[in-house]
C-alpha cells in the first residue's frame, strides 16, 4: 500500500467513526434527563416562557428533524450555537483548545522524560535498590486518586511555601502544579510499560549477535534494546496524550484550569447540547488523529509494519 | 601444531530458583591452530553453554564458577569488559543457530553487517556499506547491493543464516564458533551453509568449532569430535577413531540410532538426559546405559587414554587405578 492510499482509507475510517460519534452523542445527550429551555427560563418561568424558548432553539421539533439540523451545523462547520453562550460552539472550543493543548504536551513531555529513564534503569538493573523503589513509587502514582494529589500538591506548593499559584492560567507558573500532578500519574503506568518492554527487548537473541560482534555497551542499548522496545511505550503513550487531548476533566476542574475537560462539564450541567456534542465529537477526533499518528510511528520504528500498512 | 584454544577444568553453572544447573562441569579440551573440532550430544548437552563461555556471552543466570579458558596463552576469564570487547567479533566469533531471532528485525542487513565492522574499526556503520556488501558476497549472496537494504523478514533462512555468518566473519577472526548453524535450515540448504562455512574457515586461516547433535555430520567435517552428555565430555578423539571403533556406549547409541533413521529421536538410547541440577551419581550416562553395573552408579569414570582417544567410561578402564 502507497502512504497516500493508507492516508485514504484511514481518513475513510476516521469519517465513519465520526459520524457514528455524531449519531451516539446525539442521542445520549437527548436520554439524559433535564431540560436545556427550564434551566435557561429559570424558576419563576411560566410554562409558555419554556415553550417559547424550547421553539427558539428548535427543541419543538422531532428528534431526526433536529439530528439533521445538528448534522448541517456541523458540515457548516460552526457546530450549532452554545445555548449557555449563544455563541458558535466552535469559537467556545477553539479558545479552550490552546489550554488543554498546553496542559497535555507539558503533562505528557514530563511523564517522558521522567518515566522512560527511570524504565529503562530499572529494566536493566531489576536487582538494584533504586528499581526496588521505581516500582513502588510507580505502582503508588498510579492508583493514587487524583484530586487528592492535586489537594496535596495545592496544600504544600501554595498553602505552605507560597511558591505557586492554587488555580486559573496566564502565566507559566500556573501550567506547574496541574500538570506534574497529571504527569505523575501518567508515570506510573508509563515506568512499567517502559521496564517490562526493555527487558523483553534486552532478553532477545539479537542482542545476543550485537553483543558478540564487540559492540559496546551503548550502541547495543540504543540500536538493539530500545528501538525494538518502543513499540508498546508508543502505544501507552498515544492512549495517554489522546485522552489528555479530550480534557483531564478532574486536574482541569481542581485547579480551574480553562481546558475542553472543564468546559464539557459545565455544558453537561447546564444541558447545552450543542456544546456537549461538539466537544464529545472533537475528543473522538483528537482520538482517531493521536490513532494514526501512532501508526505512523509503529511504520517508522518497524519495517515489518511499515510493509504492511504503508511502503 | 600449536594449540589455539586450551579450556581447562572449565565449569559453568546457571544458578535458578529451585538449584544449580551444572551445564558444563569441569570440560578440559584443546583447539588446534586450523582444525575443525566437532562437539556431538543430545540437546541438553551444555554444548551451546560451552560455546558461549568461550565467546564471553554467559549472561545471568549463567555464571563461570571455575577453570581457565586460555585463548593464545591468555586466559579470557580475566579479561576486563573492555578487553572482552576486542575479542568478540574480532578473534572469536559465534554463528548462532536460529537465524530468524539472531537477526535484529528493524535493521537492514547492511547495517547490521556494518555494524560488525564499525565495531573493530571506529565510526558509524555507514562507512562500512561498501564493506559489508563485500561481505555479503564472500558468503554468496546474490544480488548483495540490494540486499544489503533488505530488512531480515525479506530474506529466506538460508538466506538470513549467510548473513550471520557474514557478520562473524567480518573482521577474520581466528576461531569460529559455529552453534548448530544448520539446524533450523532446510534440508536442503544445510549442505550448502556447512560446505560455505569450512571453505570460509580455509580461506580466513581460522580454526573452528562446530557444535551440532547431528553426529555423522561431524564425521565427514571434523578433524577431531568431542562427545558430550550431561555437561561433561564421555569420548574425544579423531574423527576416525570415532568413525571406526567408537567405544564410548553414548557415541554407539548416538552412532546407532541414527544408522537406522536420522530423524528419529536416540532409538536405541531409551530415557533422557537427567537433571543437571542433582545428576546421578557416579556415570551420568548410567540410567540409560545398557552396560552398567554397580561400579557406574558410585563411581565417576575419568577421562582416560584408550586406544588413541579419550573416553570416560568403565568399561574400559577395569582394574585401574580407582579400582
Ligand atoms: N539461560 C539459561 N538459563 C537457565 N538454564 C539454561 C540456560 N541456558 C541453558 N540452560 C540449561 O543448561 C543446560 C545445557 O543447555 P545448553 O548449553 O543449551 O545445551 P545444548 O546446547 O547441548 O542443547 C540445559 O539443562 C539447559 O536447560
Ligand atoms: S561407566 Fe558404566 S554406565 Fe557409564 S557409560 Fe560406561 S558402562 Fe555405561
Ligand atoms: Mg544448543
Amino acid at each position: 500500500m502507497s502512504l497516500g492510499k493508507f492516508i485514504a482509507k484511514r481518513a475513510f475510517q476516521a469519517f465513519v467513526t465520526l459520524i457514528g460519534a455524531l449519531l451516539v452523542v446525539f442521542l445520549i445527550m437527548r436520554i439524559l434527563p433535564g431540560d436545556p429551555a427550564r434551566l435557561i427560563a429559570g424558576p419563576e418561568a411560566s410554562w409558555e416562557d419554556i415553550e417559547n424558548i424550547r421553539k427558539m432553539l428548535g427543541l419543538d421539533k422531532p428528534l431526526y428533524i433536529q439530528f439533521i439540523e445538528y448534522v448541517k451545523c456541523v458540515f457548516k462547520g460552526d457546530f450549532g450555537k452554545s445555548i449557555k453562550y449563544g455563541t458558535p460552539v466552535i469559537n467556545e472550543i477553539l479558545a479552550r483548545l490552546p489550554y488543554t493543548v498546553l496542559l497535555a504536551v507539558a503533562a505528557e513531555a514530563i511523564a517522558v522524560a521522567l518515566a522512560l529513564p527511570l524504565g529503562v534503569y530499572s529494566a536493566l538493573k531489576p536487582n538494584s535498590t533504586l528499581s526496588r523503589f521505581i516500582s513502588a513509587i510507580s505502582l503508588f502514582g498510579a492508583s493514587l486518586p487524583i484530586f487528592w494529589l492535586a489537594l496535596i500538591f495545592i496544600y504544600i506548593f501554595s498553602a505552605k511555601l507560597k511558591w505557586l499559584p492554587s488555580f486559573g492560567a496566564g502565566s507559566w507558573k500556573h501550567l506547574i502544579l496541574p500538570s506534574f500532578t497529571l504527569a505523575l500519574l501518567l508515570m506510573g503506568n508509563l515506568t512499567r510499560i517502559t521496564r517490562s518492554s526493555v527487558m523483553e527487548a534486552a532478553s532477545m537473541n539479537h542482542v545476543t549477535t550485537a553483543v558478540a560482534k564487540g559492540l559496546d555497551n551503548g550502541k547495543v542499548l540504543r540500536r538493539h534494546v530500545l528501538r525494538v522496545s518502543m513499540i508498546p511505550i508508543v502505544t501507552i503513550m498515544g492512549l495517554q496524550i489522546g485522552s489528555l487531548l479530550g480534557g483531564a476533566v478532574i486536574t482541569e476542574t481542581v485547579f480551574a484550569w480553562p481546558g475542553i475537560g472543564s468546559l464539557l462539564i459545565d455544558s453537561i450541567f447546564y444541558r447545552d447540547y450543542p456544546l456537549a456534542q461538539g466537544i464529545i465529537l472533537f475528543i473522538v477526533l483528537a482520538f482517531v488523529i493521536v490513532n494514526l499518528a501512532v501508526d505512523f510511528i509503529y511504520g517508522l520504528i518497524d519495517p515489518r509494519v511499515r510493509s504492511r500498512t504503508w511502503s | 601444531m600449536s594449540i589455539v584454544l586450551d579450556v581447562r577444568n572449565l565449569k559453568v553453572y546457571y544458578e535458578l530458583g529451585n538449584g544449580v544447573v551444572k551445564a558444563v562441569d569441569n570440560v578440559s579440551f584443546q583447539l588446534y591452530k586450523g582444525e575443525v573440532l566437532g562437539i556431538a550430544g543430545e540437546s541438553g548437552s551444555g554444548k551451546s553453554t560451552l560455546g558461549q563461555a568461550i565467546a564471553g556471552l554467559i549472561r545471568p543466570p549463567g555464571r563461570i564458577v571455575g577453570g581457565q579458558i586460555l585463548f593464545k596463552g591468555k586466559n579470557l576469564l580475566e579479561l576486563s569488559e573492555s578487553e572482552w570487547r576486542k575479542i568478540r567479533g574480532k578473534e572469536i566469533s559465534v554463528i548462532f543457530q536460529d537465524p530468524n531471532s539472531y537477526l535484529n528485525p528493524v535493521y537492514t542487513v547492511g547495517f547490521q553487517v556494518a555494524e560488525a565492522v564499525e565495531a573493530h574499526n571506529g565510526g558509524s556503520p555507514k562507512h562500512y556499506i561498501h564493506k559489508a556488501i563485500e561481505l555479503l558476497k564472500m558468503v554468496r549472496i546474490a544480488d548483495a547491493p540490494r540486499r544489503a537494504v533488505n530488512y531480515p523478514f525479506q530474506l529466506s533462512g538460508g538466506m538470513k543464516q549467510r548473513v550471520l555468518t557474514s557478520i562473524a566473519i567480518a573482521n577474520k577472526p581466528e576461531l569460529i564458533i559455529a552453534d548448530e548453524p544448520t539446524s533450523a535450515l532446510d534440508v536442503t540448504v544445510q549442505a550448502e551453509v556447512v560446505e560455505l562455512l569450512l571453505e570460509l574457515k580455509k580461506e580466513l586461516g581460522s580454526s573452528m568449532i562446530f557444535i551440532t547433535h547431528d553426529l555423522p555430520l561431524l564425521l565427514e567435517i571434523a578433524d577431531r569430535i568431542m562427545v558430550m552428555y550431561a555437561g561433561k565430555i564421555v569420548e574425544l578423539g579423531s574423527s576416525h577413531h570415532i568413525r571406526n571403533n567408537p567405544l564410548h556406549p553414548y557415541t554407539r547409541g548416538l552412532l546407532e540410532s541414527v544408522r537406522y533413521e536420522r530423524k528419529a529421536k536416540l532409538k536405541s538410547i531409551p530415557g533422557s538426559i537427567p537433571s543437571l541440577i542433582s545428576p546421578p551419581p557416579g556415570c551420568r550416562f548410567a540410567p540409560r546405559c545398557p552396560f552398567a553395573y554397580e561400579k557406574c552408579r558410585k563411581i565417576e569414570p575419568p577421562l582416560k587414554q584408550v586406544d588413541g582417544r579419550l573416553v570416560a567410561c568403565h568399561l574400559f578402564n577395569e582394574g585401574g587405578n580407582d579400582g
